[in-house]
């Protein structure tokens, strides 16, 4: 077969025009069929806050994300992970919202966090379970791991809370910064300890820079009784430490509803 | 604001299809036996573009990714194709005189109409590979590497596939 032959197969063979007809005809059909299987969209993008640059998103139904900022590599894989659940579309203002909202929390306007959150990017019902359990702790208060599994009826499971920790989509509004260990020292934190410091200063806690414990001062509050206690009141030596929430002061723990121990007498 | 760093944000799958709705329709108008099957096909591949949409790295490129997905469907449309065609060859009705143009198309050709349609059977007689690769660089004029991506194979492969497929046409 000559040249000019094997040209003719790049050559016009499909008309424009009809072209134009068929794509015209298709797209409501592949619309249609695709609306089926649609992700939900969020908006997403990076609001800056006191705690520095974070990657946040926001669903229809809440608040999906808020990272710390992370490293190029994480981010894309964050991203991958929010893609397969929904469609993400750059908005800077609607993100920047939850960067204002965070910006009063740590200046200690405590109701200022209005987002609702949304969970679909926790992976299993367990990791839900406990983040909601976590919302409980008010503010003002922190839980050991170990209480927190309690709650969430895993009281084994103080390296599972761990876990749901670490995979929390949403920091600051979901509070895992207030999981402490159970000897009261601070422990780790996915923003670094620097900011769990900063956020747990803001809710009232007496911390400075190095510290590595809760400050003495701190109240027990005991879930099942509903007393509170100073840390050394002879009754928190032998109390189950499972039902025990640490309160910044007195004042917090009157305001989570319970009532000053009789014999230690705190505030 | 580090708004660089959103440009791993992939692009939007509506805009993909903006961008690539044309030319994906061309090369399966060109490829498939009818119109219905192009236009199935041509659907078909976005739905799967869609639902793989999030596995696609955002580093990857958007146009190898979806003439492959185009080309194995078309290539799995080919295999059941011919298991009906057996069917219907039974009952004395020949596939093979359908093609991808109506009669109006074959009329606006005027007598290269015999050519084009000559040259369609013998590209359709070549060897999978070869038939693949040269229909991406001629109908789409992809480059090699892109070929290289949607087939699995080398660049030089690609090449060598496209130059054999050619040099047999030229020889029949």
């Amino acid at each position: 077969m000559p040249n000019g032959r094997v040209a003719k197969f790049d050559s016009d063979q499909v008309n424009e025009e009809i072209l134009d007809k068929l794509l015209h005809r298709s797209r409501p059909r592949i619309n249609e069929a695709l609306r089926s299987i649609r992700r939900p969209e969020a908006a997403l993008g990076i609001a800056k806050s006191p705690l520095g640059d974070l990657l946040v998103a926001l669903g229809r139904g809440g608040l999906l994300l808020v990272h710390y900022l992370p490293s190029d590599k994480e981010l894309a894989a964050l991203i991958t992970r929010l893609r397969s659940f929904f469609d993400p579309v750059e908005d800077r203002q609607a993100v920047q919202t939850v960067g204002a909202e965070v910006k009063e929390y740590l200046a200690g306007e405590g109701a200022s966090l209005r987002q609702k959150v949304d969970l679909s990017l926790v992976a299993t019902a367990f990791q839900k379970r406990v983040l909601h359990k976590l919302q409980e702790v008010p503010r003002g208060a922190v839980v050991s791991y170990q209480a927190l599994g309690a709650l969430a009826g895993a009281p084994k499971g103080a390296r599972a809370i761990g876990n749901a920790m670490h995979n929390n989509p949403v920091p600051i509004y979901v509070p895992c910064h207030r999981v402490i260990a159970a000897d009261g020292r601070l422990g780790g934190y996915g923003g670094g300890r620097a900011r769990k410091l900063q956020l747990l200063r803001s809710e009232g806690f007496a911390l400075g820079k190095a510290d590595e414990k809760l400050p003495d001062g701190v109240i027990w509050g005991h879930k099942g009784t509903r007393i509170f206690c100073r840390t050394n009141c002879h009754t928190t030596a032998r109390v189950d430490r499972t039902k025990i929430m640490f309160f910044a002061d007195p004042g917090e723990a009157k305001q989570a509803g319970l009532r000053p121990c009789k014999i230690c007498r705190p505030s | 604001m580090p708004a660089t760093k959103l440009r791993l944000l992939p692009l939007p799958f509506d805009e993909i299809m903006r961008r690539h709705e044309r030319e994906l329709l061309r090369y399966l108008l060109r490829v498939t036996a009818n119109r219905e099957d192009a236009l199935d096909l041509f659907q078909e591949t976005w739905l799967r573009a869609y639902r793989a949409y999030p596995r696609l790295r955002p580093k990857s490129r958007v146009r190898p990714w979806l003439y492959a997905i185009a080309v194995n469907l078309s290539r799995n449309r080919a295999r059941d194709g011919a298991r009906w065609a057996r069917v219907f060859a039974a009952h004395g009705k020949d596939p093979s005189m359908t093609d991808g143009m109506d009669g109006s198309d074959r009329r606006s050709c005027g007598n290269d109409g015999y050519a084009t349609v000559r040259l369609r059977e013998l590209v359709s007689a070549l060897p999978r590979r070869q038939r693949e690769a040269l229909r991406l660089r001629h109908i789409s004029g992809l480059d090699y590497d892109e070929i290289a991506e949607i087939m699995h194979c080398s660049e030089e492969n690609a090449r060598a596939n496209v130059f054999q497929a050619v040099k047999k046409l030229k020889s029949m």
